[in-house]
């Protein structure tokens, strides 16, 4: 009797095991992916932060004295390069969206500007980083959304706390620069 | 259902199908067994999984060669290149696929290649000619959503144990006729014939959940397409434009059909399958259409009578 009360011990401590093996390695599995998300949108924050200086530039030639709208980009750009939470980066990203939307404002004005082929390139290129940082970002939010929410569930969550996987934030740019994303439509 | 429901169930009926698959094998092997015995079954059993194997393999790269694609530069194709990036980066795929073009008039794409880093994507030249960005988007984002799901490979295992499966009917079948069987004088009447009834269905039942299986991984892919690209009206009206297209596609067979983002396969003169679309690779594009809406409440008009079936 005493064997069989053994085995059954055995038994459930190897499933209680096996359990705690597969439920680490699935959170460490969507933690990775997460950071992987974060620095896919880092990536794509990077490019639109080097197309910048060039974007100045190409309005600059035509709309010299518009120094407000050169100001708020770079110093979004600035914010954006600086910030290393994920928190500012949003906040800096959201920033150089509407700043960028600004500057856009302006070379809309400016009919010599739009068409001079390296600025519609330039602005395709902004267009397309866009998108990027877009798709980027809703890949980290899926990622975030499955990880906290297998992290917050149970059984899950017995182990969560004690080996160090805490929620983690979503990339949550502001609400108005959300809903009025820059508009650069490419007029032929 | 909502998006994430719509995953939820497309990957809980996958679970169901190979389940069944499983128990299809298990049966083919109960019939070898009854009707031959250990020593025999185990030869066979050898030979399937060599065969298996090899089909497996020699499967991997005949796609883009068999249906005419070229790859393409990303100045040939800017737009093309930048709706699958976007979607490989919304899918979090480590590389963007490679791009092809099919030069038909047949407004088609597929994925292929077994793991997401080989993974290719092709478009036909009439379905880029055919949708606006925000569609090829939809459509773009569905093959990748093949790729991240893991679909070419399996819907490759899938066709490859259909293929075994077969190829043991058949060899059954032929030592029944000509051999009667090893062990037979020693079998009870009544094992025989639900061997002989296995073997005849087994085939045309790994024929059914195969194309079960590529409905569900459509619906699946069709679901996680619209949380690439967050907008599931896009892909709709890629979906509805097919449908009332009527362009046959060239370089056809059975083989590939279900990698095609709808099936091209279909009849367009209006001939359906009697059997109500159970062979069928890909679901009715308007239950498709059905699904997208529901989980983005928007509203298309209804697929015109006319119109194809998938």
């Amino acid at each position: 009797m005493s064997t069989t009360v053994l085995i059954i011990i055995g038994a459930a401590i190897v499933v209680v095991l096996l359990w705690l093996v597969l439920t680490y390695n699935g959170l460490v599995r969507l933690r990775n992916e997460a950071q992987q998300g974060e620095s896919s949108i880092d990536i794509q924050l990077k490019r639109r932060a080097d197309l910048i200086p060039n974007l100045v530039e190409a309005v600059k030639g035509y709309a010299a004295h518009e120094q407000e709208a050169f100001e708020r980009v770079t110093a979004a750009r600035t914010h954006a390069l600086e910030a290393r939470t994920l928190g500012d980066k949003a906040a800096a990203d959201g920033e150089t969206r509407s700043a960028l939307g600004g500057l856009l404002a302006v070379a809309e004005a400016y009919p010599q500007l739009r068409a001079v082929e390296s600025f519609t390139l330039l602005q395709a290129e902004l267009s397309d980083t866009e998108d990027k940082i877009a798709a980027a970002r809703r890949y980290y939010n899926n990622v975030v959304q499955r990880y906290n929410t297998k992290q917050q569930s149970f059984p899950a969550n017995v182990i969560a706390g004690p080996f160090g996987f805490g929620p983690r934030e979503f990339y949550r740019i502001e609400d108005d620069a959300e809903r009025d994303p820059v508009k650069v439509e490419i007029t032929a | 259902m909502t998006l994430q429901e719509q995953i939820r169930s497309a990957r809980m009926r996958t679970v169901l199908v190979l389940f069944l698959f499983v128990v299809l094998v298990a049966l083919v092997v109960a019939a070898v067994y009854v009707f031959f015995g250990q020593g025999f079954g185990l030869i066979m059993a050898l030979v399937a999984v060599g065969y298996g194997i090899f089909a497996y393999v020699a499967a991997g790269s005949i796609v883009a060669s068999a249906s005419g694609a070229r790859p393409v530069s990303k100045e040939e194709a800017p737009e093309l290149y930048r709706t699958v990036e976007n979607a490989a980066i919304a899918a979090g795929l480590a590389k963007t696929p490679d791009i092809y073009i099919i030069d038909d008039a047949a407004p088609n794409a597929f994925a292929a290649g077994r793991t997401p880093e080989k993974a290719y994507v092709a478009a036909t030249t009439g379905i880029l000619a055919l949708l606006d960005r925000r569609e090829l988007e939809g459509v773009m984002a569905h093959e990748i959503a093949h790729v991240r799901n893991r679909d070419v490979r399996l819907m490759t295992l899938a066709a490859v144990m259909v293929g075994v499966i077969s190829m043991i009917a058949d060899m059954l079948l032929w030592a029944t006729v000509f051999g009667g069987g090893r062990n037979s004088n020693n079998q009870n009447p009544i094992g025989a014939i639900i061997a002989i009834a296995a073997i005849i269905l087994a085939p045309i039942g790994g024929a059914l959940l195969q194309m079960a299986l590529s409905r569900r991984r459509e619906y699946l892919a069709d679901a996680t397409a619209a949380e690439l690209t967050g907008d599931p009206e896009g892909l709709a009206r890629a979906l509805y434009k097919l449908a009332v297209d009527q362009h046959p596609l060239q370089h056809v067979n059975r083989a590939t059909a279900h990698l095609w983002i709808e099936s091209p396969l279909r009849d367009h003169h209006g001939l359906r399958s009697s059997v109500g679309g159970l062979f069928d690779t890909h679901p009715p594009l308007q239950e498709r259409i059905d699904r997208l809406q529901e989980m983005g409440g928007f509203q298309l008009p209804p697929i015109p009578a006319g119109g194809a079936e998938a």
